[in-house]
This record gives structure tokens, sequence and C-alpha cells, in this order.
């Protein structure tokens, strides 16, 4: 979704907290990301951090508190969240039965976008399996399914992205990939929003600051 | 969990367009790796095969109704007075017994596969819950129209099951079929999240079949009566075509819960 | 010091429970109202004509129409609780024991369907000589029993999963309306049965004895079923406060 330079975007977790049973994974998690920033999420293994991205992309209603995301002032529901976002995580998966390609193409029309043949070719180029689109994603490794995750997760240029272990699988060119993706997200004109999740050190470093997830109280 | 929330203006792609293309994903895969039609097809097949064994002596079986037997019984009048015991509306009941065994043997795959792969979250990124319940529903209508185009005729020349008046036939089964498929997916999408085994899809899906059953038994006997007048046509195929409609009526009011988390 | 922790505990566990009747002394009425109407079903009724064992049979009415009427009121009551858990507030602080009501009602539901089609069966067993006839009454009950048992294995089969399990379980229930609503209109005109139900709501067919008891019998039968209710629904909060203080 393109948006202009005075698109006014913001991100906030209120209170945030959520529970499986009776256990609880976290809670009172409160935070507000601003345009440009790239946010980092640490935690011990465990501590929710993968529930945290989740319930932020409204993939998963939160227990208690309430996450608002705001687009020219007007607040999003969980649903309408989806369109605005990128989502990379260990849990995502594109259909093996289909090619790389077709995964595209399917996942663009069902968002609306056309993507031409030169579109398509970028896209892949982009992620570095320009040549690999007509493979079944059954046949690739587990570092080109995660590259294909990005070009899944950029379909609709967001302004939003929410990478969950963004390098894992990734050999260096990967890696430089990613930091490319996320260099180009400050660079957006209206300002985009990155969000990670991780515990690699390397990856510590990328954001200009650090949401901590903890289950001890 | 969450209310149903307005989605229709969420997506660019009106949720029409996103079932269908769902539906085209579903179909193009489906010829690719045949799964779904051939668990159910295969499943279909078999089972005719051993009914058309446990029922060949049936077929031969003839009786006659008391009550019809004229005062001098003579032994003309009694042969003109026999019909087969097995009559056609009780031949299409155990047909439809087996589309019932067959849906629940394979049509979940659609929801089970989504679920087990995992790409039930690239889906939910991508579109809204109308529009995969809308596509699942028809793919799945589609796979059993199919086998049951194929398996049909088959049971009638084994059987020797007439079509009887053959337009209320195919509104009977057409209507069968719209009811079984929509039973099948919303159980299969409560399966799929149960992460349940085919046992489980059956044991919740088979004790809704039971009703289903009886209104179709009631339809299938309509199929075979002569010049039957319209009132009864419509009561007895309308009670039957209800039973689908109602299900999906409150599928689509219920399958946003079982598809968010 | 011990007592006073126990009757606080007892005291907040059971405040919350929506029913009106609190305390004890509806629960001793109920006993003497059951009492009165095992005496009455053998005592105070007399023989019914057009049953066999000189009438003597009809007598497992005052057991078996209250238990089957439950069956299906229990079933309504579970899915009231199913849907206000899925159409309300997901955060709602109640939602859990909304989910746990719906849940016992399914039980109890499932408790008195055992019980109706069990006497239902030794009816039919002694009047029409067969214990199973495909009566549509008969057909029906048992659908209902097959109803409850799925509604229960789906719950069983997401144990470790409680709020999945509210969720789906009250999508279940809510389905299953659809199938359990024919059972009330429209199966017992598609098969010809000849079940009495025409015997017990004709008037002038039943005796003013007859009445008396089976009217105590429904009033004594729903009070169990609210004391039963409110006794699960204690044990739940007690199960999920051990849960809470364990973990």
């Amino acid at each position: 979704m393109e948006l202009t330079a005075q698109t006014s975007l913001s991100l906030r977790a209120e209170n945030v907290g959520h529970h499986f049973g009776v256990r609880t994974v976290f809670s009172r998690i409160s935070f507000e990301v601003a345009v440009g920033q790239v946010c980092v999420v640490t935690g011990p293994n465990g501590s929710g951090k993968s529930t945290l991205l989740r319930i932020l992309a409204g993939l998963l209603a939160p227990s208690e508190g309430s996450v608002e995301m705001r687009v020219q002032g007007r607040a999003k529901t969980s649903v309408e969240r989806r369109q605005f976002l990128g989502y990379v995580s260990p849990d995502l998966t594109l259909y093996r039965e289909l090619t790389a390609a077709e995964n595209l193409e399917f996942f663009a029309r069902l968002q609306g976008i056309t993507l031409s043949r030169d579109d398509l070719i970028a896209r892949l180029t982009q992620v570095g399996l320009r040549g690999r689109g007509r493979d079944l994603v059954g046949a690739y490794s587990s570092g080109m399914r995660q590259r294909l995750k990005y070009a899944f997760a950029l379909l609709s240029n967001p302004p939003i992205l929410l990478l969950d272990e963004p390098t894992a699988n990734l050999d260096v060119h990967g890696i430089a990939m990613v930091e490319e993706v996320i260099a180009a997200q400050r660079r957006r004109p209206d300002g985009g929003i990155t969000i990670l999740a991780t515990n690699e050190p390397r990856e510590l470093t990328w954001g200009d600051r650090t949401v901590h997830v903890d289950s001890t109280p | 969990m969450t209310p149903p929330e307005a989605s229709h203006d969420v997506f660019r792609a009106g949720w029409t367009g996103q079932a269908l293309t769902l539906l085209a994903k579903d179909m193009k895969a489906e010829l690719r790796t045949k799964v779904a039609i051939s668990a159910v097809g295969v499943f279909t097949f078999a089972s005719l095969l051993l009914l058309g064994l446990a029922t060949a002596v049936l077929k031969e079986v003839k009786t006659v109704a008391i009550t019809r037997l004229a005062d001098p019984l003579t032994v003309q009048g009694l042969i003109a007075q026999m019909h087969p015991a097995w009559d056609s509306p009780s031949k299409m009941g155990l047909l439809w017994v087996l589309f019932c065994f067959a849906a629940f043997a394979g049509l979940a795959h659609s929801f089970v596969h989504e679920e087990e792969t995992g790409t039930v979250t690239a889906l939910r990124l991508s579109t809204s819950a109308e529009a995969v319940y809308t596509g699942k529903l028809l793919f799945n209508l589609i796979v059993l129209l199919v086998v049951m185009v194929a398996v049909t005729p088959v049971y009638m020349a084994m059987t020797g099951m007439s079509a009887g008046s053959p337009f209320v036939f195919i509104t009977v089964m057409l209507s069968g079929g719209i009811g079984l498929a929509a039973t099948a997916t919303i159980i299969g999408a409560l399966a799929a999240k149960a992460q349940g085994t085919g046992a489980l899809y059956g044991a919740l899906g088979l004790p809704l079949l039971l009703v289903f059953l009886m209104l179709l038994l009631n339809a299938a006997g309509t199929v075979y009566v002569v010049n039957a007048p319209m009132l009864r046509i419509v009561k007895d195929v309308g009670g039957l075509f209800s039973f689908g409609i109602l299900i999906i009526t409150m599928s689509v009011m219920l399958f946003h819960f079982v598809w968010e988390e | 010091m011990a007592t006073t922790e126990r009757r606080t505990e007892a005291a907040t566990v059971g405040t919350n429970t929506t029913t009106a009747l609190q305390g004890a002394w509806w629960k001793y009425g109920m006993g003497l109202v059951m009492c009165f109407v095992i005496w009455g079903a053998f005592f105070l009724a007399g023989q019914a004509t057009g049953f066999v064992a000189k009438g003597n049979l009809a007598r497992i009415v005052f057991f078996h129409v209250p238990s089957a009427v439950l069956s299906s009121v229990c079933y309504f009551v579970g899915v009231y609780f199913a849907a206000i858990y899925l159409f309300r507030n997901p955060q709602h602080k109640q939602a859990a024991e909304v989910d746990a009501k719906s849940a016992i009602a399914m039980e109890l539901g499932f408790l008195f369907c055992i019980l109706a089609t069990i006497t239902g069966s030794i009816f039919a067993g002694l009047q029409w000589g067969s214990f199973w006839n495909w009566d549509p009454r008969e057909i029906s009950i048992v659908i209902m029993l097959l109803l409850y048992a799925s509604y229960l294995v789906l719950r069983a089969a997401l144990a470790g999963r409680p709020e999945q399990r509210a969720k789906l379980a009250a999508v279940y229930a809510l389905v299953a309306l659809v199938p359990a609503q024919y059972l009330l209109w429209a199966v017992p005109r598609l098969i010809p049965g000849n079940h009495p139900t025409d015997v017990l709501f004709k008037k002038e067919t039943l005796s003013p004895n007859y009445k008396i008891v089976l009217y105590s019998s429904f009033l004594a039968f729903t009070l169990l079923y609210i004391w039963m209710s409110q006794l699960r629904f204690r044990a739940y909060k007690l199960r999920t406060r051990l849960e809470g203080k364990r973990g």
C-alpha cells in the first residue's frame, strides 16, 4: 500500500497480555513505535516474542489490553490492519504444491494487486530467487523459502514490517538482502515502521530501540 | 472471538473475487496432486463394490403387501402384486449413506491441508474469512458433484435404481449435494482447527447428517411417486434443500470464529 | 480461624452463580417434592387404561417425560451460553465461566438424554414388545444423544487448549442447532409413530391425580437440574482456583 508523505501512521500496544489457559505468557506490555523507527523485541526462548508479533499483526487476539494502529488518524480493526503490514515468521508457510511464481501471483490477486510478468521477475530478483520462479516451493531449500517469505511480505509494499527471526536459515547474501529491506523501509517517504523479534547480537544493533519481553515478574 | 467485523471493503478485491481466486488455486493444486478427488473417489468406488457384493441377493427378493391382495387368492394375482423388496427410494438412501461416508473421508482435506502445512497464516494475512469459507465450500461442492456424477450411473446400473421423474431426481441430488458439502465444509474447518484425525471428523459430522438423511429419504420417496402433486414435491424437496441453506447460513455467521484466533 | 476462611471461600464461590436460587431451603423442598413424586407415582396415580401390565407400565411417565423434556431444554441452555460466549467481548472476565456454563448444560443434557432413552426403551419393550421400534421419538432422542456425545468428544479432543475449546465447542453447538431444530418439528411428521404423546396432552384423558404427580415431577426434576448445575459450576470454579494456585 503506497502512502503519501503526509500519511500519519502509528502503532501502539497498550497493556497487552496473553495467556494460554491459566499459563500467562506475558502481561502489561506497552509501547509505541514512531514512523521511521526500527524496534527490536527481545526476550528469552518461550517469553512470547512470536506471540507478541502475532498479536501486533492481528493474527491473534490479545487476552488483555489492546493494539491500536492508526492510518491517517483512523483506527484500524485487527482484520484491516493486515493490509498495511508485511509479516515474515517461522510459522508462515507458502504452498509447497505451487511454484514460487504461482504463490506470489495467487497472494497478489487475493490482495487485489495486479502483478505483471516484469513485476514478478523484479520481486523474485529482489530476494535473490531470479530464475527459480518456476520451481515448486516443495523443492526449495529452507533458505530459499525464507527468501520467498520476504517476496510475499513485500507484495503490497506495506508501511509496517513485522519480522520474526528475520535471518533464520539465511546465508550471507540473504542477510545482506534483509539489511537492504530494512534500510529501504527506513528510506520510505512516509516513514515505515519495522519491528524485529530476535536474540541475534548482530540484529540487535539494527534497531533504534528495544522492547524486552519476559514472563518472569 | 472478536465480533464479526465488516470486512467487505478491507481488501481491494471484493470477497467474491477472492473466493474465486482461492477456488482456482485449490483446483489447480487439486489437479496437480489429486488428493481430495482420489480420496473421495476411491473410497466411494470401493464402497460401491462392497455394497454390490452385499446386496446381490437383496435384488432378487420380492414382496407383497398383504392388504392389497384380492379375496380369492390366486397364484397369478399374487405374482401380479409382487414387487422388489428393495425399492428405489431405499436404494437411493443407501447411495447417500455411501456419499456421506465418502464426503467425511476426504472433504476435510482442503482445510486440514492448509492447517497442517501452515499456509493458514499467509491466507489469513491476505484475505477475509468470508472469502475463505465461500472458496472452500465451492471447492468441496465441486469435488462432491464430480464424484456423484461418476458414481450415480454405475450405482444405478449395478442395483437397478431408476431415476423416477428426472427433474425431481436431479433437484433432490443437487439439494442433497449442497447439504452434504455444507456440513462437510464447516465441520472440516472445525476438525482442522482441533487438529483432529479422520476419526474426529466423522464423529463430529455424521451425527449432524442423521437428520439430513431422514429428510433425504423423505424426498427420495417423492422422486418415485408417479405424477406426484406439486405441493408434495415442493414440501419434501424444499425440506431437504432447507437443511443445506440453514447450515450455510449458520456457517457464514460462525466461520469467522473458527478462522480467526 | 480455619472455619472462617472456609466460609469466605464458600461465599465467594457461591455468589457468582447467576441463578437466583440461593441457600439450602429449596433443596429440602425439592427432596420433599421428589419423595412425593416417587410415592405418588405408585400409590396416588391410578392404573392407566390402554397400557400393558394392568396399566401399571404407564407409571414410568413420571420419570421418563421430565427427563426427555429436560434433555432438550438443556441443549437450548447450552446453545444460549455458547452464543453469549461467541458474541460478547472476548476479553470479558467471565468468558471462561460462560463457556463452563455451556459445557455443564450439555453434560447434564447428555445425562438426562441417557435417562430418557433408557426409560423410553423399557416402556417400548414392555408395551410394544420390542425395545427399539424406529419410532420418531426414539430416533429423535438417539440423534440428540449423538449430538451431545459429539459435542463432548470435541471438548475432550481440545482438552489442553481452553480458549480454542470454548470457541470451537460453541460453534459446534450452534451448527448442531440446525439438525436439532428439525427434531422438534419435522421428524415427527416424516415418520408415522405410536408414541403416546396425545394421551398426555389431551386434558380429558389425564386424571387429576396423574396431573398432580406429573406436574410435581416436572418441578422436582427442574430443581434437581438447577441444583446439579450449581454443584458442577462450583466444582469448576474450585478447580480453576486450584490450577491458578498451582500454576
